[in-house]
């Protein structure tokens, strides 16, 4: 342990880039990250003008137990990009209700123009196919709009 | 053009991995791209079960009337008198409705050809000041 001199060799060098080795892993991190939180959307939005409501919650379940049933301004019904009478509507909820183990949510997305007549039609029919739960979806309120009004 | 035929190729015996970190990021950005994180938010309802219907006492109930042009007639039980109000201003009424009556439930009857926006206007001021019995009807004659 003998040095001879007496003192130490500084030999540490900072490199002078950044450390591009764990690049990779980051990315690879972030892919699986994203590819595990994607959820595709399984219908296409109608075009609809939006409700809009300042006590809007955002919706307690799962995304693959949400249904949304689109009403267009003229009272067409829209489940699954696919148009629906008001008749059908129930043959075609109730089974996707029951598949869903009676944890299926409806998410009414209704044009904010539509007579009423229509969506308590539709209550009607949902009603008959034994679904409980239903959200009126509407978009968030900005409390200026709602001072202007 | 070699004449003399020395082959030095020499053939790399691993993967190639030069090319993982931009098929990572070109994945990656397909995904950030493509994410739609849930966002979707409305006024919850439960409805009833079907042939499910309750008695009420007519002193429990808030009969509130949306007519076409968004005006909303309040009605209390029984009572004959009208006061016609805006939608903004049910949130106000109710907080006093229930603190003098906590069994009070508001059955919002709609017109039929009263755009559904008065119905969630009136809805959203009943969610706002808390209401948990709602009753949702079309207006009949």
């Amino acid at each position: 342990m003998s040095i001879k001199g007496g003192g130490f060799k500084k030999s540490a060098e900072a490199s002078q880039e950044v450390p591009t080795s764990s690049l990779a892993d980051i990315a690879f991190l972030l892919l699986i990250f994203f590819m595990v939180t994607t959820v595709f959307q399984t219908d296409r939005d109608r075009p609809i003008e939006w409700t809009e409501a300042q006590a809007a919650q955002k919706i307690d379940e799962k995304q693959k137990n949400i249904l949304n049933i689109w009403m267009e301004q003229n009272g067409t019904v829209f489940i699954n990009d696919q148009p629906h009478t008001m008749e059908q509507v129930t043959t075609v909820v109730a089974p996707l209700y029951a598949a869903s183990e009676r944890a299926l949510v409806i998410s009414i997305r209704g044009d904010r123009e539509v007579p009423y007549r229509f969506i308590d039609q539709l209550q009607t029919a949902l009603v008959a196919a034994g679904v409980v739960r239903v959200v009126f979806a509407t978009q968030l309120e900005q409390s200026i709009q709602r001072e202007r009004r | 053009m070699s004449i003399l035929g020395n082959k030095k190729r020499k053939v790399s015996d691993g993967v190639p991995m030069s090319s993982t970190a931009d098929i990572a990021f070109l994945l990656l950005i397909f995904f950030l791209v493509t994410t739609t994180f849930p966002k979707d938010k409305g006024l919850s309802i439960v409805l009833p079960e079907p042939g499910e219907e309750a008695q009420v006492s007519q002193k429990n109930i808030l009969h509130l009337i949306i007519q076409p042009s968004g005006i909303v007639d309040v009605k209390r039980g029984e009572s004959q008198q009208v006061v016609q109000m805006r939608a903004s201003e049910i949130e106000g009424l109710w907080r006093q409705e229930e603190s003098q009556n906590p069994n009070m439930i508001a059955a919002v009857k709609t017109h039929p050809d009263a755009p559904y926006k008065y119905m969630v206007d009136v809805l959203d001021a009943l969610k706002s000041a808390n209401a948990v019995r709602v009753s949702l009807q079309i207006l009949e004659d």
